[in-house]
């Protein structure tokens, strides 16, 4: 009785690995542009803002609360302020229409008492400007489902790739400068097999894209020149 | 023997609630959906002008609901956004003026010794679906004529302001929720547009220059 439930366990600790195997395939490359000197003081913030100027795509809020999200956890930890409480205490200037483009936008935004004051109030020492999507391309295959009587179930196979690409923009509202840039590019294959019940083996591309640009936000804003 | 005849009552009962949902399903899939737009705005932060204003909302702006009609001409969705209208400016007004009255009529700013009367309205509403646009993204464009009075309803300005508002699309969301926050986040344009541009128009600002205010 021990031996088959030791040889249950086997099975399925074999299967686990492989779809982990199967659902890990994602490729994640991120590129520092580093252009001035940084460094955060534990009572000075972060805010992380989507941009959402684009007229075919804007920025997922999920996105960018994942990577502020990490940014609080482990070591070097910053503290973020929520997009969304920043963006509403500060309306009507960070609106999509209203919000600064460049660091000569935000200088002329600071020069309204308004908003220099909140972003004291906020103690913000960089806005970090995040702009991307998540594209899904080359569907193949397809899957069909039926019902009946008797019971129902899919049969098929169906496969896409997700490509995450997200740009950071780091702005010092110190110095009212562009500190530096990062972009992170992932790219990864899901698979969809379905014999009687659909089992998704899913690229975690999106989230290895938030997970690896969130680490390299915190070093980037923690660590020196 | 019981048994099965309990178990066959069941079963056609089962069957019974099936077809019963399937029809309302059927039913429901053909009739327009309706959207009631909500949202919270935020309090703009923006150097207030020392000035009594009286808010007019007519009718047309307190009942507005806009149709968008399928490709074969049946009612789709009925957006209704008057209420979500009202409330923003309710939010918006106090923050730019020193005092805001609303008031039932225009005859009722003459009695309240206000410094003028506002009194906007909507021109035009447009809906832009993802099924139409083959876009990823709802869409919605509303375009609104804004209008200063005298107390005594003489003019003082006019003038046209639009706003945009898109969200993307999302597997786990109904196109009315969608729909809701597109219009949200143009009724948040309009609200960031009016309130920092109002004293830019030319008319509000030579009215305001003649009142010794400086915006």
């Amino acid at each position: 009785m021990k031996s088959n439930n030791n040889r249950l366990d086997r099975k399925g600790l074999c299967l686990g690995a492989l779809l982990a195997a199967l659902a890990s395939c994602t490729s994640t490359t991120v590129d520092e542009f580093r252009q001035g000197e940084t460094g955060i003081e534990s009572h000075e913030s972060v805010v992380i803002l989507g941009r959402r100027q684009a007229s075919d795509y804007e920025t997922r809020s999920e996105f960018v609360e994942c990577v502020g999200e990490r940014m609080t956890r482990g070591e070097n930890a910053v503290s973020v302020i929520p997009e969304q409480e920043f963006i509403d205490a500060m309306f009507p200037w960070f609106e999509p229409r209203t919000a600064p483009l460049r660091t000569r936008d935000l200088e002329q935004l600071m020069a309204e008492d308004v908003v220099a004051n909140k972003m004291n109030e906020f103690n913000i020492r960089y806005i970090v400007w995040v702009d991307g999507q998540t594209e899904t391309t080359d569907r193949a295959g397809s899957i069909s489902c039926t019902i009946g009587p008797g019971g129902g179930g899919c049969f098929g196979f169906g496969t896409w790739e997700d490509d995450a690409n997200f740009d950071a923009r780091v702005w010092d509202v110190g110095s009212l400068t562009n500190v530096g840039t990062i972009n992170t590019d992932a790219s990864g294959q899901s698979y969809l097999p379905a014999l009687v019940v659909p089992i998704p083996l899913i690229a975690r591309v999106e989230a290895n894209a938030c997970s690896r640009l969130a680490s390299q936000l915190k070093e980037f804003v923690v660590g020196g020149s | 023997m019981m048994t099965r005849v309990k178990f066959r009552g069941q079963l056609s009962r089962v069957r019974g609630s099936l077809l019963l949902a399937i029809l309302l399903l059927a039913a429901t899939g053909c009739g327009v959906n309706n959207v009631v737009i909500q949202g919270n705005f935020p309090t703009p932060n923006v150097n207030q002008l020392p000035l009594t204003v009286a808010v007019y909302y007519d009718d047309a702006l307190r009942d507005f609901s806009y149709i968008e009609y399928s490709e074969t001409g049946q009612e789709e969705y009925n957006i209704a956004s008057g209420v979500s209208h009202i409330q923003l400016f309710n939010a918006i007004l106090p923050a730019m003026f020193s005092e805001v009255v609303v008031v039932n009529s225009l005859e009722e700013a003459q009695s309240r010794n206000v410094d003028a009367v506002f009194a906007p309205a909507i021109e035009e509403f447009q809906l832009a679906l993802p099924a139409k646009t083959k876009l990823d993204v709802f869409e919605v464009w509303i375009k609104y004529n804004m209008r200063l009075l005298s107390a005594e309803g003489g003019y003082i300005a006019d003038w046209v302001l639009t706003s945009y508002g898109k969200t993307p699309t999302e597997t786990f969301r109904s196109a009315e929720a969608a729909i809701n926050d597109a219009a949200v986040v143009a009724l948040r344009d309009l609200a960031s547009s009016f309130s920092l541009s109002f004293a830019q128009v030319p008319e509000v600002r030579d009215w305001l220059n003649g009142r010794g205010i400086r915006s």
